[in-house]
């Protein structure tokens, strides 16, 4: 029977929540649960606190289990209607929930973690009692690990708002629960924004309203069921870099302005020993021929959208053969640039001109991979900052782009 | 004109970092520690601090967190003869880093681009 909320102990006021999103999580998601609660007791436990499950009314027995779980900690559960999927839109149930409850603070935590123990609770939820409005994780994670982050969400989100937030869609992470409100009322909801394009959306949102923003250091590297990349790809991707060009529409009178970028604080240290993640897998020639079979079945898209420089380089790109596969960072920032314009200017069905950047996208992750598959992963990290700093060596040139075409 | 805050425990170093960010055209205070350093960037109000990693008894990125948290967007240099200190996270929390040297054209440049950098309030 469907149910929009059930809270069994009929909490109507929390000072601090933990917001565990799912659907059809009814195998992992007592694991973050429990460790919330511990958390919650070990850090928080002079505050009146909750967990949150908020659900895609999963039919695999997630409510179930959630409210079965013995907990110290109250806890509700909150369902979009039947039929109603999409992360995002657990989220738009979880901004209401916060706003009723009158919350301070809020950590999000997915529901399939494996790696998380009480202290991610702590770390993510301390600076928001501290002045700090945003928390974002920091993981250690796998240089092959993350690769929409960091070829693209990393570097054009620090770019465009000038904060070095290294995991903005890490999907654990912390916001003061005013934030809630601005989200609620924001104009920029999306069915991307309702799907997987939340968590940019959200921290996006944060950076605009120049919300103090630190980073939490987890400790321990982000482990959570394996998903195929393969099948993952088409809808994430278009969700995300779709959302990231949609908030360069609304934002350019902000981003515009923007030189170079800032730091932030960070939380969280005094772990001990940083554990390695584990290794991720990459398999070079996929990726070779999906850049090659891409490009071919997008090339007509490809030639409406980007400029013809960009386009004849990226043909001569084309034309190497693995072992002399080499991306230029500059002419991915050429073709990111282009799209986010084609992309404004609607030259071409936005999910189609989306899919002809996934090709592209893979071709750029194996000249990663080429250059770093000797790197270790600090090593990794440094030729990331410094792909940034070209990123943002490129902004005037995007905002020279961006105003010509508009 | 910027005023530099260099904060290193090395005289010489402190001298040499005065003089050539003198002449590039920067007002230049320094430091031989940590001691009472938030307090010192509160009084003198420095728009930017020039940070030794390793200095006799304090730590540098000690120092960095505690400037990190109290002053936001206060722009900070790490500087150290070693980058060995990348390996803590809380480096990262830096604007910069520069790799000690006699030659200060590396320093100048991040120096000039950390004051250029600007995010407009919403």
């Amino acid at each position: 029977m469907f149910e929009a909320e059930v809270n069994p102990e009929d909490i109507t006021s929390a000072e601090f929540v933990v917001a565990i999103p799912s659907y059809n999580e009814a195998d992992s998601i007592a694991f973050p649960v429990q460790q919330a609660d511990r958390g919650i007791e070990s850090f928080f436990g002079n505050r009146k606190s909750v967990i949150i499950n908020c659900d895609n009314d999963s039919d695999d027995g997630t409510k179930e289990i959630f409210l079965g779980i013995r907990t110290n900690t109250p806890k509700i559960y909150i369902s979009t209607e039947p039929g109603m999927k999409g992360k995002g839109r657990n989220f738009k149930n979880l901004f209401q929930k916060i706003v009723d409850l009158e919350a301070k603070a809020v950590v999000v935590v997915d529901a399939d973690l494996k790696s998380i123990t009480p202290k991610w609770i702590k770390h993510l939820g301390e600076p928001l009692f501290q002045d700090f409005g945003y928390v974002a994780p920091l993981y250690v994670r796998h240089k092959y690990d993350g690769t929409i982050t960091n070829s693209i969400a990393y570097p054009l989100t620090r770019s465009l708002y000038g904060r070095r937030v290294r995991q903005p869609i890490g999907g654990d992470f912390g916001f003061q629960g005013e934030l809630a409100q601005v989200y609620l009322e924001s104009d920029t909801w999306s069915e991307a924004v309702a799907n997987f394009g939340i968590d940019i959306w959200m921290t996006t949102l944060a950076m605009n309203e120049n919300v103090p923003i630190c980073q939490a250091f987890m400790g321990r590297p982000k482990i959570h069921r394996a998903k195929d990349p393969g099948s993952d790809l088409g809808p994430m991707f278009r969700q995300v870099v779709g959302t990231i060009f949609e908030m360069m529409i609304k934002f350019c009178p902000f981003w515009s302005q923007v030189k170079w970028s800032k730091p932030t604080s960070i939380f969280g240290f005094g772990l001990g020993e940083t554990e390695m993640p584990p290794p991720v897998k990459v398999n070079k020639e996929t990726l070779f021929q999906k850049f090659q079979h891409g490009f071919k079945s997008c090339g007509h898209i490809l030639e409406n959208v980007l400029q013809k420089e960009t386009f004849n380089k990226l043909r001569e790109v084309k034309k190497m053969d693995t072992d002399r596969f080499d991306f230029p960072t500059n002419l991915w920032i050429n073709v990111l640039i282009d799209f986010a314009v084609g992309y404004r200017d609607k030259v071409w069905k936005e999910d189609e001109l989306l899919d002809s950047l996934i090709p592209i996208y893979l071709g750029k992750t194996l000249s990663y991979v080429r250059k770093t598959e000797r790197m270790s992963v600090r090593e990794s990290e440094e030729f990331i900052e410094e792909e940034c700093v070209q990123f943002e060596a490129s902004k005037s040139l995007l905002v020279q782009v961006w105003n010509k075409g508009a | 004109m910027a005023k530099i805050l260099v904060v290193d425990d090395e005289e010489h170093i402190r001298l040499l970092y005065s003089e050539e960010l003198s002449e590039a055209g920067y007002e230049v205070i320094t430091a031989a520690d940590g001691h009472k350093l938030i307090e010192r960037i509160e009084t003198e109000k420095p728009d930017l601090v020039v940070l030794d990693i390793k200095m006799v008894d304090y730590n540098g990125l000690d120092l960095l967190q505690e400037i990190r948290n109290k002053f936001y967007d206060m722009p900070v240099i790490l500087c150290t003869a070693y980058d060995t200190f990348k390996e803590d996270i809380k480096s990262i929390a830096a604007d910069f880093y520069v790799i000690k040297s006699f030659d200060l054209t590396e320093l100048k440049k991040k120096i000039a681009t950390a004051l250029e950098t600007h995010i407009p309030s919403s």
